[in-house]
């Protein structure tokens, strides 16, 4: 079942955890400027893990930091809940995403001098506040990491370094979770357990997560794959099975 | 391999700019330092030359010994009836006459112009009887003094005193003070005074009284007529005059001999900032090191990489020294440049102060070019060497790993090597302090620059543990504190050398801290112990014997009824057993009451006109007892012999010899007092005495008044001010290790750019930002303080330890002065790190996170 949306909003839902309104990102000016981000408008609802997929150069990183408050639109809107982000000075953006998003980088993720304990809390301690150890016990947990907490990022492995960050990116209980191919660094077992863990805490803690991939395989953990090209939103998929994803993406590049 | 080179280095230029700078710095000290010292010289070669132009042959009494540059008139004069015999022989075309002594003007505000005590001196002298053999030049609307009750001035004296032609103006001399009338204001060549001195010229009869002797001259001036040479006349007024006690030299000569002690003068001042400046540019040396260090660090991989295509480790080397080249030389040439001008600001600043120099233009030497680029160079070159092998011995490799933090090194190694420095640092020094032989300033500069660098060479061994401990409250404080500290021990080899080179710096105040503590306790106890008198009147800020004042103050305050007794001490230049040295002398009568020196032998009441007094130091070592022999010889007099009849032990304010009163009227030629001791009579209360004094005082105001505690308050004034000197010039190295310490952090920024992103994208404020880096700043320099801290701790008390035999008999660890070293170094950590905190919070977050 294909759909394209324009509006990107589903009315039936409640606020949706994050969403973008006719978003347009240009970099550069003049001759050299770049349409990264064509209007887009999308809506993230509360509990999904959503995949966006697009050619490399499509926007896919675009879309993902300006959302996170990494970046800021040339145009459009960008509301994490109610709040919106072109408001926002740098002070309150940076207490925004201390306290409400988590980031996944696709590498160097974790400060070399701090352990893996340290690194997972340091969103909390940067705030000043005390870690709940239950729950940061339960992450530690899930994300089987319980062996590894004290040791430095560069006694890690690859896939380990990753389940560290997205420890990090879950500690606060932020609202929302963006992840830019959390994957594209690991071999393809590391690959499916980062994603089994990312798939378990949607379920078990009722996080919304969105993940750029260009793995088919990955995107099909997700609820719901958003596909962009040249800057727009082409396709909208619920729950695809791989094969759907594929016969996407070929389409895509048609 | 060149071009490799260059475009290395052009690429981390703005990184190599602060290193550069530190150079600069140093060369630019180095540098000024020479062009001064050279601009001064020329100056005065050139006033000498123009003064002496027409003065063909001098003659004046014939000197003992050249006692050196004194304040003090120390030949003795010649009766001025030989002006007679001068005139009559063959081709003198013209003869003048030098009076000179102490004469010091006082100002319409009832302030003493000048102060010979703490600056140029102040003198009297006659007019001069020729126009054309003189200095002085007559400005405009003024006159030549005539008659007992006129003065001219000279025209700084003037300037400062605000007094004109007319002007009533009060002058002191060996005489009672007296009021003179300003007829005329005078020049000295181009200058406003001679170097900034105080110039009164009397009349001729006059200046006989009161500055020199009646019926004497100090010197005779001779022209030459047409067609006769200077040596020519000369030997003619030699041999016409034949006289042993009388010299004739030629003005060729008189004019050396002046140029001579200025440059003299200015060696020493030379040589005291050539010291700060090669501490300034060694504290350098450590900031390049440090900078290639990290650089070359940072371009393991490009360096590796090079290696990998076939470059060998000696090109790698040679391509880092050329960039090094380029850096020191081009540091050392913009150095050079900085240095001519901030001479040209010090000669302005001499000017403002009083020392005003004739306009003559900045004189710079090819020695001033050659040195100033070879050791800016050379610096330079030799701080770069250790790491460009480094970098060259990594493995092609290293090229294909991401290198993050520095490769540990080998402890034992490393603590084999700073061992052995310290060790030979430390012994070349032990020998440069307490043995008597070889060259002892050498030994002490070069052992404490080897002990320096071992200390930093052991430094990162402890840089971990150390900055863990002095991270520790600000860590359990605040998580940012926690980073910081993580930052700080990460790379201990870098924290360790950041912090050394403010070691330097602080090592050196520190010893000097301890040493005038030391100092002032020593004085401070001695006085105690030794002083009776309830007064001293001193010049106000008495810090040489330079002169003093007419032995009528010390008469007209014995005669007061509340005083029991008063005595002058005179002091002046004498040579025993090949040594030239100031002694003082006083009444013995009544020395001993007003002061204890603590006689061991003898007694001081017992001093005959040809005895003295000597140390139990001296007695000691010279092997003297109670009627030994001991010969000293006069400048002016020539060789007396004393005998000994009193031993005492407080060397430090009596000094090694004590002669009689009667000994200092003979044989000194200024006969002024430097210091008078005043003891009231008992039931006389405190105030009572001083109000009498101090009316006696009111007409000479270079004199003041003194009880104990403030005369032990001026000592400590005066050694405080000594101190602030050193630290003022020791600044410049603390700068320095400041600007390596921006330049640590800066560079480290720079390394750790995505991790900055990083920490921001995951919600590090700007605010946290900056203060990771402030915090890491204040943890270096705080490192660098406790290091500079133990170092100087230990070499003040090793000084001060050998100091004991020259009268410093205490040692006093300061405690303030420690309090301040450290919390200057924490605020050197806060400026170091403004600008590299700045440029860390402006970080975009996604391009640092993108940064490969
Ligand atoms: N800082 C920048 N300055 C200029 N252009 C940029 C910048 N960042 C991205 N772009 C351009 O914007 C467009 C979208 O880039 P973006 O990084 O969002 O693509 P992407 O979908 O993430 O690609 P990839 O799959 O390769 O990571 C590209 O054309 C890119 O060249
Ligand atoms: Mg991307």
């Amino acid at each position: 079942m294909v759909r394209a949306r324009a509006d990107g909003l589903r009315a039936s839902e409640p606020v949706p955890a994050a969403r973008i309104a006719d978003g347009v990102k240009i970099y550069g000016r003049g001759e050299a400027a770049v349409l990264a981000l064509d209007h887009v408008s999308a809506a993230f609802a509360q509990g999904a893990l959503t995949a966006v997929m697009g050619p490399s150069g499509s926007g896919k990183s675009t879309l993902l930091h300006c959302l996170a408050g990494l970046d800021r639109l040339t145009a459009g809107q960008v509301l994490i809940g109610e709040t919106d982000l072109g408001s926002l000075d740098d002070k309150s953006m940076t207490l925004l995403r201390r306290e409400r998003i988590g980031f996944v980088f696709q590498a160097y993720n974790l400060v070399p001098t701090l352990t893996a304990q340290e690194n997972i809390v340091l969103p909390l301690t940067l705030a000043g506040r005390k870690p709940d150890a239950a729950w940061v016990g339960r992450l530690v947990a899930s994300l089987r990491l319980e062996e590894r907490l004290g040791h430095r990022p560069s006694e890690l492995s690859g896939g380990q370094q990753q389940r560290v960050a997205v420890a990090r990116a879950l500690v606060t209980r932020p609202d929302l979770v963006f992840a830019d191919e959390p994957t594209g660094n690991l071999d393809s077992r590391s690959a499916t357990d980062l994603l089994a863990q990312i798939r378990r805490a949607v379920d078990a803690f009722d996080q919304t997560v969105v993940m750029v991939t260009h793995d088919p395989r990955a995107a099909s953990y997700a609820d719901r794959v958003l596909f962009l090209g040249d800057g727009r939103v082409v396709e909208d998929l619920d729950a695809p099975s791989p094969d759907e994803i594929l016969e996407a993406l070929r389409r895509l590049e048609r | 391999m060149l071009r490799v080179a260059l475009k290395g280095l052009l690429a981390q230029r703005v990184r190599y700019l602060l290193t550069a700078f530190a150079v600069l710095l140093g060369v630019a000290f180095m540098a000024g330092t020479f062009v001064l010292t050279d601009t001064i010289n020329h100056t005065f070669d050139d006033l000498y030359t123009t003064i002496y132009a027409n003065t063909a042959a001098v003659v004046r009494a014939r000197q003992a010994f050249n006692p050196g540059i004194s304040y003090q008139t120390q030949r003795p004069p010649i009766p001025a009836a030989l002006v007679a015999a001068v005139r009559r022989v063959q081709g003198v075309r013209e003869v003048s006459v030098g009076i000179e002594g102490y004469a010091q003007l006082v100002g319409a505000n009832g302030k003493a112009i000048g102060n010979p005590a703490s600056g140029p001196p102040t003198l009297g002298e006659a007019w001069p009887l020729a126009a054309d053999m003189s200095p002085y030049r007559l400005l405009a609307g003024g006159r030549p003094p005539q008659g007992p009750g006129e003065v001219a001035i000279d025209q700084h004296s003037a300037s400062v005193g605000n007094l004109k032609v007319g002007s009533r103006v009060l002058v002191l001399t060996k005489q009672p003070p007296r009021r003179y009338r300003v007829t005329g204001i005078v020049t000295w060549g181009s200058a406003a005074s001679p170097l900034g001195a105080s110039v009164t010229l009397f009349d001729h009869k006059t200046a006989a009284e009161v500055v020199g002797q009646p019926g004497k001259v100090n010197e005779i001036d001779v022209a030459a007529a047409p067609g006769v040479s200077e040596p020519e006349l000369a030997s003619r007024l030699r041999r016409a005059l034949d006289d042993p006690s009388l010299e004739v030299v030629t003005g060729t000569m008189v004019a050396a001999e002046g140029q001579d002690a200025v440059h003299q003068a200015m060696g020493v001042f030379d040589t005291f900032l050539l010291v700060f400046a090669v501490i300034a540019l060694f504290v350098g040396s450590f900031l390049v090191f440090n900078t290639f260090s990290i650089i070359v660090a940072q371009r393991q991989r490009e360096l590796a990489l090079l290696r990998a295509i076939g470059a060998s480790r000696r090109q790698l080397v040679a391509s880092l020294l050329v960039e090094a080249l380029v850096i020191g030389v081009a540091a050392s040439i913009a150095g050079i440049a900085a240095g001519i001008g901030l001479a040209a600001a010090l000669k302005a600043l001499l000017g403002a102060i009083g020392v005003s120099l004739p306009a003559t233009g900045i004189v710079v030497g090819e020695r001033t070019l050659l040195v100033a680029l070879c050791v800016g160079t050379a610096v330079t070159l030799a701080a770069a060497v250790l790491p460009a092998r480094r970098a060259a011995a990594a493995p092609p490799i290293a090229a294909l790993q991401a290198v993050d933090l520095e490769p540990e090194d080998d402890a034992a190694h490393r603590g084999a090597i700073g061992g052995a420095l310290v060790g030979a640092g430390a012994l070349a020094l032990g020998i440069g302090l307490f043995a008597s032989t070889g060259n002892r300033v050498a030994l002490v500069g070069i052992g404490g620059a080897v002990l320096f660098v071992g200390v930093a060479v052991l430094a990162p061994l402890v840089a971990r543990p150390v900055s863990a401990a002095l991270g520790a409250p600000i860590a359990q404080r605040s998580p940012i504190g926690r980073l910081a500290r993580q930052n700080a021990m990460r790379n201990p080899r870098r924290t360790a050398h950041t912090a050394s080179a403010l070691m330097v710096g602080i090592a050196l105040v520190s010893v000097m801290a301890v040493f005038a503590t030391s100092i002032r306790a020593s004085v401070n106890s001695i006085l105690d112990a030794a002083m009776q008198a309830d007064y001293v009147i001193s010049p106000a800020s008495a810090s040489s014997m330079a002169t003093g004042f007419s032995p009528h103050l010390e008469a007209a305050v014995a005669r007061l009824p509340d005083v029991a007794a008063a005595t002058g001490i005179r002091a002046g230049t004498v040579k025993i057993a090949g040594r030239t040295m100031a002694v003082l002398a006083a009444d013995p009568t009544k020395v001993g009451d007003l002061f204890d020196v603590g006689v061991v032998a003898g007694r001081i009441g017992s001093l005959g006109a040809n005895d003295l007094a000597v140390s139990e130091q001296v007695a000691d070592s010279r092997h003297l007892v109670l009627g030994s022999a001991v010969p000293v010889v006069f400048p002016a007099t020539g060789r007396k012999v004393f005998t000994v009849r009193a031993i005492y032990r407080d060397r430090q304010v009596a000094g090694d010899y004590v002669l009689p009163l009667a000994a200092a009227r003979s044989n000194f030629v200024e006969q002024l007092d430097y210091q008078v001791y005043v003891k009231l009579r008992p039931g006389v209360s405190a105030a009572a005495g001083r109000q009498a004094i101090e009316r006696v005082l009111a007409s000479y105001p270079t004199a003041t008044l003194m009880d104990q505690a403030q005369y032990k308050a001026q000592q400590a004034a005066q050694i405080d001010q000594a101190l602030g000197l050193v630290n003022a010039l020791l600044s410049l190295a603390i700068a320095i290790a400041v600007i390596g310490i921006a330049n640590t952090l800066a560079l480290s920024v720079h390394e750790r750019i995505r991790e900055i992103g990083l920490l921001r994208a995951v919600g590090m404020t700007k605010r946290q930002v900056r203060a990771t880096i402030r915090y890491e700043s204040m943890l270096i320099a705080l490192f660098g303080a406790l290091l500079g801290l133990a170092v100087g701790l230990a070499l003040g008390v090793a000084l001060v330890t050998a100091m004991r035999t020259s009268g410093v008999t205490r040692l006093e660890i300061p405690v303030a002065p420690i309090l301040e070293v450290v919390i200057v170094a924490l605020l050197a950590g806060v400026i170091a790190s403004l600008s590299p905190a700045r440029r860390a919070a402006r970080l975009n977050v996604l391009e640092a996170i993108a940064t490969e």
